[in-house]
C-alpha cells in the first residue's frame, strides 16, 4: 500500500517536472526570439544614427561652396529633430522617411547649384556612404521584419499564445515598405 | 496493438509536419557557386589567365586571413538591384567566416552594365563604402567602360585583396599603393609637404638618438619604422606559391548587412 502511494507520488512529481521543463523551454524560446527582434531593432537605429552623422560630413565637404541651399537644408534639420522626438515604430519610420526625402532633396539642390561638386572626391565619397547607409537601413528593416515575423508567429501559435499573454509578450510591429521616401513633395528652390 | 498503431500514426504526422515546415523557405534565383568558389564566371567574360590569377590570389588571401573575396559575373540581375543581388548571393553562399562576416562579393552584370562590391560587416572598417567606391573609380571604371571586363575585374580584385591584407596587418603586394595614401586632389601638396616635414623631423630624431645610444653602447632598433611613406624595401608578403587546382573552398557562413558601393558603366 505504502509502496503504491510512493510510486504515484514519484509519477506525479515526474509529470510536474516534465511540464515545468517544457514550459521553461517554451518561455525561453520566446525570450530568445524577442531578444533577436530587439537586436534587429537596435541595428536599425545604429544605421539611422550613422546616416544622421553623415550630414555634418557632407557639410564639411561642401564648405568651399559658401551658400549651400539654406532653404532645403532647414528641411533637413527639421526632419532630423523630428526623428529624435519620435517614439513608436510608426512614428520613427515616418520621421525617417521624411528625413530621407529631405536629405535627397537637399543634396539634389546643392549639386544642381554647384555641378562641379560631382567631380569632387569628397562629395563622391559622401554619396557612396549615403547610398551604402540607405542600403543598410533597408536591409536592417528587412532583417527586422523577418525576425519579427518569426517571433509573432511563435507567440500566436497554440499553446504558446496562452503563455505569451500570461507573461506579457506583445506582438512586434513591422516596418511597412513605403514609397513615402520617393514621393516626398519636391521643394522648389528657384 | 492499437496503441502501437496510434503512436506510429502520430510519429508519421509529426514527421510530415516537420518536413512541410522545412520545405517552405527554399531560396530561388541565385546560381550555385562553382567549384572554384572565388571566381565564378557565369557570364563567361573572364579570360582564363585572369581567372587563374584571381583564384590564386583569393585562395591565398583565404589561407592567410580567412577573409573571402569572391568574384562573380552574371549575364543579368533578373531585374534586381545590384546591391540586393550581391548581398543576397553573398549571404546564400556564406561568403566569409561565420561570426567574422569577413566576406566580399565583387559582382558584375554584363547586360545591366553594373558592377557592385558588397562588403561583409567584418570588413567595413577596411573597406568603408566611400573607399569601395574609390577602388571602383580608380581601378575598374576605365576598363569596364571599354568592355574590358576581364582586366577590370582582375585589377579591382587585386586592389580589394591588398586592402584586406592591409586590414589584417599583412604587407600588401609591393607595387600596390594603398588607396588611403592616394591623397585627394586639392590638399595633395599640403599633405605631401607635411609628410616630408614629418619625415625630416623623425630622421633627425633617429640620428640624434642613434648617436646618443651608440655612445652608450645600447641598442636602439626601436626607432626604426616611423610613419614615413613607405619606400623602404622590406620583404613583401608575396603572392604566388599557391598552386591552383581543384576546388576545396566553400563559404564559411559569413553574412552581409548592406555595406558596399557600386557603379554603372
Amino acid at each position: 500500500m505504502k509502496k503504491k502511494g510512493l510510486i504515484i507520488l514519484v509519477a506525479v512529481i515526474a509529470v510536474i517536472v516534465v511540464i515545468a521543463l517544457s514550459l521553461a523551454g517554451i518561455y525561453n524560446g520566446m525570450v530568445e526570439k524577442q531578444q533577436s527582434v530587439e537586436e534587429a531593432q537596435s541595428t536599425i537605429s545604429a544605421q539611422l544614427q550613422r546616416r544622421a552623422d553623415l550630414i555634418p560630413n557632407f557639410l564639411s565637404s561642401v564648405k568651399g561652396y559658401t551658400d549651400y541651399e539654406q532653404s532645403t537644408y532647414t528641411a533637413v534639420t527639421e526632419a532630423r529633430s523630428a526623428v529624435s522626438k519620435a517614439s513608436t515604430v510608426e512614428e520613427t519610420q515616418a520621421a525617417e522617411d521624411r528625413l530621407n526625402g529631405a536629405i535627397s532633396v537637399w543634396v539634389n539642390a546643392v549639386t544642381e547649384a554647384y555641378p562641379d561638386l560631382k567631380a569632387n572626391d569628397q562629395f563622391i565619397a559622401f554619396e557612396d556612404e549615403l547610398a551604402g547607409t540607405e542600403n543598410r537601413i533597408m536591409q536592417a528593416r528587412k532583417d527586422y521584419n523577418a525576425v519579427a515575423k518569426e517571433y509573432n508567429v511563435s507567440i500566436k501559435k497554440f499553446p504558446r499564445n496562452i503563455f505569451a499573454s500570461l507573461f506579457g509578450f506583445e506582438k512586434a510591429d513591422y516596418f511597412e515598405s513605403t514609397d513615402a521616401a520617393e514621393s516626398v513633395p519636391q521643394v522648389s528652390f528657384e | 496493438m492499437t496503441k502501437r498503431i496510434i503512436s506510429l500514426l502520430l510519429a508519421a504526422v509529426l514527421t510530415a509536419s516537420f518536413m512541410c515546415a522545412c520545405s517552405i523557405d527554399a531560396e530561388e534565383g541565385y546560381p550555385k557557386p562553382t567549384e572554384r568558389f572565388f571566381v565564378n564566371d557565369f557570364a563567361d567574360i573572364i579570360e582564363e589567365a585572369d581567372e587563374n590569377e584571381i583564384y590564386s590570389r583569393c585562395a591565398s588571401l583565404n589561407d592567410s586571413t580567412t577573409a573571402q573575396v569572391v568574384v562573380v559575373t552574371v549575364e543579368d540581375l533578373n531585374g534586381e538591384e545590384p546591391s540586393d543581388y550581391a548581398l543576397n548571393l553573398g549571404r546564400e553562399w556564406g561568403v566569409g567566416q561565420k561570426d567574422k562576416d569577413n566576406g566580399i562579393v565583387i559582382l558584375l552584370s554584363r547586360d545591366d552594365r553594373e558592377v557592385y562590391i558588397a562588403v561583409g560587416g567584418g570588413l567595413e572598417g577596411a573597406m568603408p563604402d566611400s573607399k569601395t567606391g574609390r577602388i571602383l573609380d580608380r581601378y575598374g571604371m576605365e576598363y569596364f567602360k571599354a568592355d574590358e571586363f576581364s582586366a577590370g575585374l582582375l585589377s579591382v580584385c587585386k586592389a580589394v585583396v591588398n586592402e584586406v591584407y592591409i586590414e589584417y596587418g599583412i604587407e600588401p603586394e609591393e607595387s600596390y599603393t594603398p588607396i588611403d595614401s592616394i591623397a585627394d586632389s586639392g590638399d595633395e601638396e599640403f599633405s605631401y609637404a607635411g609628410k616630408v616635414a614629418v619625415s625630416w623631423v623623425i630622421l633627425i630624431i633617429v640620428v640624434v638618438a642613434y648617436i646618443l645610444l651608440f655612445s652608450r653602447r645600447r641598442r636602439g632598433f626601436f626607432w626604426f619604422g616611423g610613419p614615413g611613406s613607405g619606400g623602404f624595401g622590406g620583404g613583401s608578403g608575396g603572392f604566388g606559391g599557391f598552386s591552383g587546382g581543384g576546388g576545396g573552398f566553400s563559404g564559411g557562413g559569413g553574412s552581409f548587412g548592406g555595406g558596399g558601393a557600386g557603379r554603372g558603366f
